[in-house]
Formats: structure tokens, C-alpha cells, sequence
């Protein structure tokens, strides 16, 4: 098993996709820090100074940090459906999977091992965004003023590592979301067009619903975005498909939601690869 | 090389439909331990349905697949530890070398030392390209490359789908002599293809599979013994007709235009020559041939080609 999981990561580090995809993460980082930054150092007339002032905050450190999070958050997840899309339909068209399983024979771990690489992959991915949001917060807040590290404490340090996970969290059941929808449609397009697909769909579906009131409005409360929203709010510059008027679900409430997601959509994609037959020829 | 009665894959009754497509119908083989087995049959007739069903990676309707006396559904795992495979479409990463391929699959094999890597890659001759990237091989190298990871792991049993595919006539040559060697190391080889000419030159047994049905098995000098036959043109056709006819050490006798044809044993058909040499006839051509797996496919099936 470990022999796969190396294996995997291995072959995700040397694809030329995971470093585009990388490079699309460190322009789209640079673009919402200078682009706010340019709207803070130019503001339009008719922008109130309240807003202003959160602008400027959102671009300092610490506060720089929330910027950083739900950037990480909205980019991550399209990253990261494109990865684990690519990941596994390749693996149809190129033909590896045959390779593959006539030297081990043991279709779950062959799930499990793509699964464990990519967690792997959106950890050190979420770690990369923090490290070019701050480095990339570290020049607006010196070209805003000077920076006060003395917010550097090890509550913050704190705070900010659970942050961290929680935006992990939120990322895992879109790797679910596009493992299972690759595996159903044996492709890579499948599986972004499904999880992008149900992102986009989703997102419409929470602004219907919020807007109907009564019981419908409490069903987004059991889709995704509101309950990974719970974990990582958006910020104003961050774009967030699923800001609502609503109050968001709890923070036990989104982690039970979820931990069902990733369940259920694991489970179905190991029940659909051990089901079906690997065509030869 | 040594061919053991005891039997490395026994299928019985091996079934496999898609939809109201019956890809695999009753199937029944035996490959016995240290020989080279052929299958063959046109495509589309369930050779790679069947190699499939082998490896584990389609599930039989019915029937079942033994391989070490193991049930595959049972214990893969175990089967394919000591089981090698060329599939048809030679799937590698396409942005990784050939030598890079090569030690990822020695890798999850398990067991398999970098210095394996380098024994195949030079078995199969492509040491000089091994670190092109895949995405840079021919069809033919891909095929090399193929094979030297079906031979990873040194197993004890290799199916090889359609190993020759792609190949240039050199390489093809060396692909049988590579597939004979094992032959010889005592591994056992499950060829696929639907070259006949190939299969016959290398093959211990064959079995002809069409629709997902076999037609015959059995080993190839066996099946080939039904049909030996030497063509003559003589100075005087009827007449050397009419003689060899009556001869009843010749076992058949027929004729065409100017073509007299007989089936008698390769040795002993210097007799013929003798025999009409005495009553003033002479040779003009005298060809033997050797029934071939075409033509016992022909007879059998009567497809036009494979």
C-alpha cells in the first residue's frame, strides 16, 4: 500500500499539470492582491470609507490572513477538481490502469492510494497559497504602512493553523466529488465537468432556495458550500458563490455534513471501480 | 523445454456477456506449466476478453478461471505475484521515460531491485532510449517497453496480448526468440495473437478460439500432421497422375491443371522422384508443403483471413 501511495505522489510531482496548476494558483493570488490593492490605493469616488478601511484591512497583516484563507479556499477548489480529475481519468486514457492492476490486483487500494496522494497534493498546495498570500501580504502591508508583528502571537499561531484545517477539510470533498465522478465516467473530463458542474449548480440552487424562505430554505444547509463556508467565511474580495443572507450552519453541523460527503462519495467510487470491469484491448 | 502436466491455468465453462454480446462462450482451456500456448483467433473473438478474465480485470458471467491451482476471483493478489502481463494497448505514462515507467511499475510489483530494471530494459534492447519519455516511442519500442515490464517481476507465468504489434520483421524475429527463450527458462507463455505464422513458429500448443468459442486445441505438431503435402509438375501430367494413383503408399492423390498433388511424409518423398524417374518422367517442380496453421484455420472455420 505504501509502495502506492509513494508511487502516486511520485507521479503527481512529475506531470507538468500539477506545476501549471501552481503557477494558475500564484497568478490568481497575485492578481487579488494587486488588484485590491489598486482599489485601496485609488478608490472610486463613491466608495464609503468603511469599506475602504476593510479594504486596507484585508491586505494587512494579520488581517491579510483572511484574504489568504478564502483565496486559498475558492481556487483550491477548482485546482483541486482539475488535479484529482486529471489524476485519475489519465489513468483510462493512457491505459495505465491495466499496468497497474495486473502488478497488484487490489482495486481499493489503488482508490485509497490516489486519494491519500491527492490529500497529500491539496496540504502541501494550501500550504504553497499560504506561503505566496503571505509573501504577496507582506508588500501590500508595507506599501499600505509599515507591518506590526507583535499580532504574532502563539494564540494567533494558533488560530491560524486551525483555520488551515478547516480549509483542508473544505477541500476534501471536492477530491471526493471528482474521484467519484472520474471513476463513473472512466475520463478526466467527467470528472471536472461533475464537480465543477455540481460546484456551479450548487451554488445557484443556495441562492434559490435562501430566497424561497420556509422549509426550502433550510436545505442548503445540507449542501456543501454553506457548510464549508461555516469553516472558512469568505472575505469581501474572495470570490464566494455561496454568500448568503442566511445564517450559516454550525461548525459541528458542517463537519457531521462534510464528513457524510466524503463518505458517501468514497464509498460509491470504491463500490464503482471494485464493481467494474477494466476493458483490455 | 520442459513442459509439466501440471496445470497452470484450467478455465471451465468461462462465460462473459456484455449486454446480449457474448464475448466468451463455455470456454474450456488448459495451459500446462513450462509451455508456450498459443490462442488465436480472429479479432473480436474474445481473445482479450478472455486474457482479461485471466488477469482479474473483467469479471466472467459464469465459469471460472484457475491460475496455480487459485481461484482468480479469490486470490488475485497471490496469481499475480508470480504472473507477468503484456495487454494489448501498452499503457505507460506518457511524460515519464521508459526507465522511469519501468521503476514505478518494480516499485508497486514489489520486491523487483533497480538492477531488474536495467536486466529488461536490456532484454527488450531499449537501454539506449530509456530515458526518452514514452510520449517520444514508437509503437514498436512501446511494445518492447511493455514486455520488459511483463518480465519485471521474473514471473513464473506471461500472458502476452499481440506482443508483436508494431514491429518492424527484425524485431518480430527477436520477439519470438525472446518468447521461445522463456519457453526454454521454464517459464509458461500465454500468447494472444491472431498472427498464425507467429504462433506456429513458437507455439508448444494452441487453441483456436472464434465467437468466443473453441474450434480446436491441442499441439501444434499434432494438429499440423493432418495435412503434409508435396506439389510436383512433371513432363507428363496425366500420365504420372494415372501412376502415382495407383501406387497405395501414397496416401492421396489429387490433380489440377498442370499441379499434381500428394500427401506423403516429408522424408519419404524422394520416392516420388525415384518413381517416376523409372517410367521416364521427370521433374520439372517439386515444392513440400507443410500444412500450416492458416491453412488449419481455413478448414476449420472457413474464414477467409484472420
Amino acid at each position: 500500500m505504501m509502495s502506492l501511495i509513494k508511487g502516486e505522489i511520485s507521479k503527481i510531482f512529475k506531470r507538468r499539470m500539477t506545476w501549471i496548476l501552481l503557477g494558475v494558483m500564484i497568478v490568481y493570488f497575485t492578481i487579488i492582491f494587486f488588484a485590491t490593492y489598486g482599489v485601496a490605493s485609488s478608490p472610486p469616488g463613491q466608495m464609503s470609507a468603511e469599506i475602504l478601511t476593510q479594504i486596507k484591512i484585508s491586505l494587512q497583516l494579520p488581517g491579510a490572513f483572511d484574504t489568504i484563507f478564502s483565496t486559498a479556499r475558492t481556487i483550491g477548489t477548482l485546482l483541486i477538481i482539475i488535479l484529482t480529475a486529471s489524476v485519475i481519468g489519465s489513468e483510462y486514457s493512457w491505459g495505465s490502469i491495466r499496468q497497474v492492476l495486473t502488478k497488484k490486483g487490489i482495486r481499493y487500494q489503488y482508490v485509497v492510494s490516489k486519494l491519500v496522494a491527492l490529500l497529500f497534493y491539496a496540504t502541501a498546495g494550501l500550504f504553497a497559497a499560504i506561503l505566496v498570500g503571505f509573501g504577496l501580504s507582506l508588500v501590500t502591508s508595507s506599501l499600505l504602512g509599515s507591518i506590526e508583528w507583535s499580532f504574532l502571537t502563539p494564540g494567533f499561531i494558533g488560530e491560524t493553523a486551525g483555520t488551515f484545517g478547516w480549509t483542508l477539510l473544505g477541500l476534501l470533498p471536492y477530491i471526493a466529488l471528482a474521484a467519484f465522478f472520474s471513476f463513473l465516467g472512466r475520463s478526466a473530463i467527467s470528472g471536472i465537468g461533475g464537480a465543477l458542474g455540481l460546484y456551479v449548480i450548487e451554488a445557484v440552487l443556495v441562492s434559490i432556495f435562501t430566497s424561497s424562505g420556509g422549509w426550502l430554505a433550510k436545505i442548503p444547509d445540507y449542501l456543501l458550500g454553506p457548510n464549508i463556508d461555516a469553516l472558512v467565511p469568505a472575505t469581501l474580495f474572495a470570490h464566494n458563490p455561496f454568500l448568503t443572507s442566511g445564517a450559516p450552519p454550525s461548525i459541528p453541523h458542517a463537519i457531521i455534513v462534510i464528513t457524510i460527503y466524503c463518505i458517501v462519495l468514497i464509498s460509491a467510487s470504491l463500490v464503482i471501480f471494485q464493481k467494474r470491469d477494466i476493458l483490455v484491448g | 523445454m520442459t513442459v509439466s502436466q501440471e496445470i497452470v491455468v484450467e478455465t471451465k465453462g468461462l462465460t462473459k456477456r456484455f449486454g446480449k454480446i457474448t464475448a466468451v462462450d463455455e470456454l474450456d482451456i488448459e495451459v500446462r506449466q513450462g509451455e508456450i500456448f498459443g490462442f488465436l483467433g480472429p479479432n473480436g473473438s474474445g481473445k482479450s476478453t478472455t486474457m482479461g478474465m485471466i488477469l482479474g480485470l473483467i469479471a466472467p458471467t459464469s465459469g471460472s478461471v484457475r491460475v496455480f491451482s487459485m481461484d482468480v476471483r479469490h486470490n488475485l493478489p497471490s496469481i499475480l505475484r508470480r504472473t507477468g502481463a503484456l495487454t494489448e494497448s501498452t499503457g505507460f505514462y506518457p511524460y515519464l521515460s521508459g526507465r522511469e515507467n519501468l521503476r514505478y511499475f518494480a516499485r508497486i510489483t514489489g520486491g523487483v531491485a533497480d538492477s531488474r530494471v536495467e536486466e529488461v530494459l536490456e532484454t527488450v534492447d531499449l537501454t539506449k532510449r530509456a530515458d526518452d519519455p514514452f510520449s517520444n516511442y514508437s509503437l514498436g519500442m512501446k511494445q518492447r517497453l511493455g514486455l520488459a515490464s511483463a518480465l519485471l517481476g521474473d514471473p513464473e507465468f506471461i500472458i502476452l496480448d499481440e506482443p508483436t504489434n508494431g514491429l518492424d520483421p527484425a524485431g518480430m524475429k527477436e520477439i519470438r526468440q525472446l518468447i521461445i527463450k522463456l519457453g526454454e527458462l521454464g517459464k509458461t507463455v500465454f500468447l494472444n495473437s491472431h498472427l498464425l505464422h507467429e504462433v506456429q513458429q513458437v507455439c508448444d500448443r494452441v487453441a483456436i478460439i472464434k465467437k468466443g468459442r473453441i474450434i480446436t486445441q491441442g499441439a501444434v505438431k499434432e494438429l499440423l500432421n493432418r495435412k503434409n503435402q508435396l506439389q510436383i509438375r512433371t513432363t507428363e501430367t496425366q500420365k504420372a497422375f494415372e501412376l502415382l494413383s495407383a501406387q497405395d503408399w501414397l496416401k492421396e492423390v489429387t490433380r489440377d491443371d498442370k499441379r499434381i498433388l500428394i500427401e506423403i511424409e516429408p522424408e519419404n518423398s524422394f520416392k516420388v522422384s525415384a518413381f517416376l524417374a523409372e517410367h521416364g518422367i521427370y521433374l520439372k517442380e517439386m515444392r513440400y508443403f507443410e500444412s500450416s496453421l492458416e491453412d488449419l484455420f481455413l478448414k476449420l472455420t472457413g474464414e477467409e483471413t484472420l
